[in-house]
């Protein structure tokens, strides 16, 4: 029952989302099933949705690959620098006026910074000795503040709605999302995945170190950029469109390890629907609490992620040792 | 057979190796023996390519295994490191199985009732033997061994030894790093002394 639960529940919920919302939707199941008879559902509550379920698979799978790549419990999207990295790149495409939040482009742009933060971190934390845990960590904390302070500075600078807010770029929202934006996400939500099953049993022996997976004839160096250009693209297509949504990315891999077991490739499916779970829930609360107000869906799934951190360090029978 | 052909190892500005050269039969067992520092690791990891030597060069049947692709040398030689860390809770069966079959090697290095535990829950000699037996089921030519015997009871020891040589009678080439004195070595067929 523990193992299917998460798949259950993210079709109540699923469900939930659809119907529940600011305007109510008369005769709402025969509207569900006569596509486009309904614009309120049809263009506006389906696609949120439908982005929500995306997006909340997407981080997610970032966030399982981050862990595995970096053998790393902490490693994450957004304490790698790839969240930043990807606001920064799309707020500066945005600026120069070549493309619109949520559109391809934006999402190139997106994931082309996610990855060049992301390698600057990896870089930076193996500039004088080999790779560790603290360095990574403290290196991706300080690429992710300078990176998220441009944001910032040039979101305060060049007030343009296009361009969006600090408070989009720092929590996350899924206000903003249409039809056409769908397309973009799916693309890189499908090419990361594809990747991170490839690279799947790769991670598996990176978790026994460097020098033990290279001696199983793993290829770290080229396992690792796989991994960086599948989180990349997983994460800087989801941050692009809907801003940073913290926690996901800690919080579902673990869920999911905690369920699961530790095997990648079986985790891939099982990570993408607790993500996808977490982040349709949170953005249902958060268009849903202080109605006819929205609340930024970070604020909320901080208030679930920062308890699974806290967890993750205090449980005696945690799948992963920390030293 | 493996080649070691004038080989000198630098790590920073320290040289640990200086013009070595040695033949180490096939199908055998060989010791390398030494005090703390005088690069008895150095030697078996660039056996195992992931040390490139300065000068000179390692050929392990022709192949140079700093020349060679990660996937080609995991079929050549397997490694077990000295100090394996586990991080992430996969059972002993499941980091066996990463490397080959487990069935075997499980029995015979004494790890049934732990096949299903996870390996972070492990003592230190237990983690030794579980990287042991994922080397072994690796089924290569070669088997480096880091210091295989320095966590383990006197039972383990010889059950590990005597597995060693069954292994070398098969055809297996058996190199490993120990701290044993030379009398005790009466189970290899050669010992490499590193000053």
């Amino acid at each position: 029952m523990k193992k299917v639960a998460p798949t259950i529940l993210l079709v109540l919920v699923t469900f939930i989302a659809i119907y529940n919302g600011a305007a109510q939707i008369e005769n709402f199941w025969s509207a569900l099933f006569s596509p486009g008879s309904n614009e309120i559902l049809w263009q506006i509550r389906i696609p949120r949705v439908t982005a929500a379920l995306i997006v909340g698979a997407s981080l997610a799978l970032a966030g399982l690959i981050a862990q595995g790549a970096c053998n790393n419990a902490l490693a994450e999207p957004s304490i790698l620098g790839t969240t930043a990295g990807a606001s920064l790149g799309t707020v500066l495409a945005v600026l120069t006026g070549f493309v619109q939040v949520g559109s391809l482009g934006a999402i190139a742009c997106g994931a082309l910074g996610a990855l060049l933060a992301t390698s600057l971190t990896f870089k930076l934390a193996n500039l004088r000795s080999k790779l560790s845990s603290f360095s990574l960590i403290i290196v991706g904390i300080a690429v992710s503040a300078f990176f998220t302070a441009a944001v910032g500075l040039l979101s305060s600078m060049v007030t343009r709605a296009d361009a969006r807010s600090i408070s989009f770029w720092n929590f996350g929202s899924l206000a903003l999302i249409t039809q056409e934006n769908l397309l973009g996400i799916s693309i890189t939500a499908i090419l990361g995945a594809a990747i991170a099953w490839r690279v799947s049993p790769a991670l598996d022996r990176l978790s026994l170190g460097d020098s033990t997976a290279f001696h199983l004839g793993i290829d770290v160096p080229r396992s690792r950029l796989l991994a960086l250009i599948a989180l990349s693209l997983l994460a800087g297509g989801a941050v692009s469109t809907v801003g940073s949504i913290a926690f996901i990315g800690l919080a579902a891999p673990h869920i999911a390890r905690f369920i699961y077991g530790p095997v990648h490739r079986k985790l891939i499916f099982h990570t993408a629907i607790i993500g996808a779970l977490l982040v349709v829930a949170a953005d249902t609360i958060a268009r849903s609490a202080v109605q006819p107000n929205e609340l930024p869906i970070g604020l909320i799934t901080s208030l679930v992620g920062a308890p699974v951190l806290i967890a993750l360090v205090t449980m005696r029978n945690n799948i992963w040792k920390t030293q | 057979m493996i080649s070691i052909n004038k080989i000198s190892i630098d790590l920073g500005s320290k040289q640990i190796i200086t013009d070595y050269s040695d033949q180490i039969p096939g199908a055998s067992i060989t010791v390398i023996l030494g005090p703390n520092g005088s690069g008895k690791s150095t030697l078996l990891n660039a056996m195992a390519g992931d040390i490139k030597p300065t000068k000179g060069t390692i050929t392990i049947d022709d192949t140079d295994p700093a020349l060679t692709p990660a996937s080609q040398l995991s079929k050549l030689r397997a490694m077990a490191i000295q100090n394996q860390n586990y991080t992430l809770g996969f059972t002993v069966k499941q980091i066996i199985e990463m490397a080959g079959d487990s069935k075997e090697i499980i029995e015979a290095l004494a790890l049934t009732e732990l096949s299903n535990r996870q390996v972070t829950t492990l003592s230190g000699g237990e983690a030794q033997r579980v990287s042991i037996a994922t080397a072994i089921a690796q089924k290569t030519p070669v088997l480096l061994l880091d210091e295989p015997l320095a966590a383990q009871d006197i039972e383990n020891r010889e059950r590990i030894i005597k597995l060693l040589q069954k292994l070398a009678v098969s055809g297996t080439t058996v190199v490993l790093v120990a701290h044993s004195s030379e009398s005790e070595l009466i189970w290899a067929d050669k010992v490499i002394k590193q000053a």
